[in-house]
């Protein structure tokens, strides 16, 4: 743990990027909020700068006149307001996470918000926890809608789940080279195919690189998620979609991002860990997994790393 | 004027009532109103049910597909259907039960599951009677057929089952459980297994002929080639007739053969337990999980020692798949061969878009296709490949998770990727269900499918 013993050297050192798990109903904006709240109050409990002085010149202009330091009220915290304040503290998110979801989220400190702009340039892949529901669908395809339908769903077994959820990964992959950007007829677009799983070019369309069915206990099922471009609705609409294939319906009850390229729910800083020492920790460890995996920041290739 | 005032009021109370807030409202669903809701209990499909997608050239009728044009024409079929760009559902295997389809050059058979004397149904072109003698009017036989017909075949008993269905350029081969195969269609080369008649004329013909036993053993497949036909009997031998100028009879002659005779070479002490071909070139697969072939090898797919291009008897394969581990399926098409092995990977040898890019148009040796394109990659690692098979310049393989990949020359869209241009990898095609079996031909593709649910 970082122990700062000013609050100019701990601003400083603030550059970089954190990754914080994001509970859900809270909005990114306000985890924004909260970080830049949190830092500005412990940066100002540590101690800050003093206040300045200002230089008075007394007497009479013909005679020696006397140059005295009198402290500058202007610049007390309690005239001008504490010394950190949130306009001092930049903060973007790399990729936003949809109010109702949970899970990772990174965010750019100050000069870290280049960091989130690259980061989200790379397209890695995020991996989600998708919680659904079977036997009810509603007009929102999340469990706060209104229900408009409802079905059976005894008929569904974990292999019929299965078979669906494959079907759909594959399908996938057409997609992928699609979005890749590339002529289809090209020696490159073969070569990069044949190594794997390629990125998409416009970050408009999702695509889904892996998709599983990890728990099956009736009504609920959980799937697990790998997708680039996704966002909160759309994961909402593929569980519609999955009850649909399945002759039954189905909404949404959950959505928690466990990954975002290389960084992990062990990484995530809990809402009552958002505070200076623990974000300055954070941010090393963030940087170190940056400099081992440089390719987060610049890839070289459409070639899928993480 | 008070009347006028009475509605001011209404309207103002009521923009008052349904104000729209800057933030919404978040609506707490009536539990009263989810419980009123009826449970819909949707249909599911039975384990036995089958579909089956067809897409390709429509305009031969192949696809026995049409568009209906819908109440303002006279006629009731659009008659500018030519291509199925995606795989569609064929209306045909809704009404039956289908057991096994075969696609042929511009024609599709389909046999059914029935005790009725309609179990062989055919579509498209028919001009050597390949799909039976069909006449609306009398003495003018059918030499275009757009939506299945049935064919009739004489059957001792209603109980028989077809078990196979194999076609090829103009001849079907129909493969029963007990009364052995019944062939019909063009026998100019005897690839009915009847007598060559020089002079026959095919059009409008009603001959089928059955072949019950070949050396009193019971025969369990059948593949039709181009102009050949192979018959695999229950002990493993292989029998062949039709057209042999390639070799692909294997008979050790390049001649016609018009009654089916034991190939020779190398596979007479084996147990073949499947014979693939398309066009001209023959494969087949021992118990062992060995390779051997014979026909057409213009393009290298049976390469022998002295470099000739019509191998006319058999040979093991074995220097070619040396290293490549048990093979379990296997096809041939026209100038390239594709086979797999027990890890699930495919190989291909020959010519022409095998799959391997575009710079890669011959490959002598099998080389093996990137399990990546098959959808194998870190996030599904399990992904391979099962069945495959081979029209005359396009490829398919179906992989264990049901999905269907194509790849090759799309001749008049029968890769059913949505146009008509080649593709140099194996893509995987909309199909929405469990894909069983694909029968690829010239120009058209047939796929039996099982429903997910």
């Amino acid at each position: 743990m970082v122990q700062f013993k000013h609050a100019a050297s701990a601003y400083k050192s603030l550059n970089g990027l954190i990754c914080v798990y994001k509970p859900p109903c809270v909005p990114v904006k306000q985890v924004q909020h909260i970080i830049k709240t949190n830092l500005c109050r412990d940066l100002n409990a540590l101690p800050v700068r003093p206040r300045e002085q200002r230089i008075e010149i007394e007497g009479a202009t013909n005679e020696p006149m006397i140059v005295k330091l009198v402290p500058n009220y202007a610049d007390d915290p309690l005239v001008c307001g504490p010394r950190y304040i949130h306009e001092d503290i930049r903060c973007s998110w790399a990729t936003h996470l949809g109010l109702f979801s949970s899970g990772v989220l990174l965010l750019g400190i100050n000069e870290g918000t280049r960091l989130t702009y690259k980061i989200n340039m790379g397209r890695p892949t995020r991996a989600f926890k998708v919680h659904g529901q079977l036997g009810k669908a509603t007009d929102t395809y999340f469990w706060n809608g209104k229900t408009v339908e409802r079905s059976t769903y005894h008929h569904i077994t974990r292999e019929k789940i299965d078979s669906v959820v494959a079907h759909i990964q594959a399908s996938h992959q057409k997609t992928m080279f699609e979005m890749s950007g590339l002529h289809m007829e090209s020696q490159t677009t073969y070569e990069l195919a044949a190594q794997g799983l390629i990125r998409p070019a416009s970050s408009k369309l999702p695509v889904i690189y892996g998709i599983k069915c990890v728990d099956f206990k009736p009504p609920n099922f959980t799937l697990e998620i790998q997708s680039v471009n996704e966002y909160e609705k759309y994961l909402w609409t593929l569980v519609h979609d999955i009850g649909v294939q399945l002759r039954s319906t189905a909404h949404c009850i959950g959505v928690n991002c466990i990954r975002q390229g290389k960084f992990d729910l062990e990484l995530a800083l809990l809402r009552k860990h958002w505070q200076l020492e623990y974000i300055a920790d954070n941010m090393n460890q963030c940087s170190q997994l940056l400099e081992e995996n440089e390719h987060l920041l610049q890839p070289e290739s459409a070639v899928l790393t993480a | 004027m008070n009347s006028v005032r009475v509605i001011l009021k209404n309207r103002i109370s009521s923009v008052v009532s349904t104000r729209c807030y800057a933030t919404t409202k978040k609506k707490i669903p009536d539990p009263d109103e989810e419980e009123s809701l009826p449970i819909f209990q949707y249909p599911v499909s039975k384990s036995s049910d089958r579909r089956m997608y067809v897409w390709g050239l429509a305009e031969t009728g192949a696809l026995g597909i049409h568009i209906p044009r819908g109440k303002k024409g006279r006629k009731q079929y659009r008659r500018d259907f030519t291509h199925c760009w995606y795989p569609m559902r064929s209306t045909f295997a809704e009404r039956f039960d289908i057991a096994e389809v075969a696609a042929g050059y511009g024609f599709t058979v389909a046999a059914i599951k029935t005790d009725g004397q309609h179990k062989v149904f055919g579509t498209g072109i028919n001009t050597d009677s390949q799909i039976g003698y069909h006449a609306p009017r009398a003495g003018h036989p059918l030499e275009l057929l757009l939506s299945p017909a049935p064919i009739y075949l004489p059957y001792k008993s209603l109980e028989t089952k077809v078990i196979g269905l194999s076609a090829g350029r103009a001849h079907t081969a129909v493969l029963t459980d007990n009364e052995g195969v019944f062939t019909l269609g063009n026998n100019a080369y005897g690839q009915c297994g009847r007598k060559i008649n020089s002079n026959e004329e095919y059009k409008g013909s009603m001959v089928s002929h059955n072949i019950k036993k070949l050396n009193k053993e019971k025969l369990v497949d059948v593949c039709c080639g181009q102009d050949h036909t192979l018959f695999l009997t229950e002990g493993g031998k292989v029998y062949s007739c039709g057209w042999g100028a390639d070799g692909q009879t294997g008979l050790g002659t390049f001649e016609n053969q018009a009654y089916p005779a034991p190939v020779q070479g190398d596979i007479t002490s084996e147990k073949i337990v499947k014979v693939a071909s398309t066009g001209d070139c023959v494969l087949a697969l021992n118990d062992q999980g060995e390779l051997f072939g014979w026909g057409n090898s213009e393009y290298g797919q049976v390469p022998m020692k002295n470099p000739s291009q019509q191998v006319n008897m058999s040979y093991a394969l074995l220097e070619l798949t040396k290293g490549l581990g048990k093979i379990t399926d296997i096809a041939a098409g026209g100038s390239f061969c594709l086979i797999v092995n027990e890890a699930g990977d495919a190989f291909v040898w020959g010519y022409g878009l095998l799959g391997l890019g575009p710079n890669v148009q011959t490959c002598p040796k099998p080389k093996q296709i990137p399990p990546a394109l098959f959808g194998r990659n870190e996030f599904n690692p399990n992904c391979s490949v099962k069945k495959v098979a081979c029209g005359i310049g396009h490829l398919a393989a179906i992989t264990n998770n049901g999905d269907l990949y194509m790849w090759g020359r799309n001749r008049q869209g029968c890769l059913g990727l949505g146009h008509l241009k080649d593709q140099y990898f194996p893509l995987k095609v909309a199909i929405g269900a469990h894909v069983l079996k694909v029968s690829c031909s010239v120009d058209h593709s047939v796929a039996v499918c099982k429903p997910f649910v």
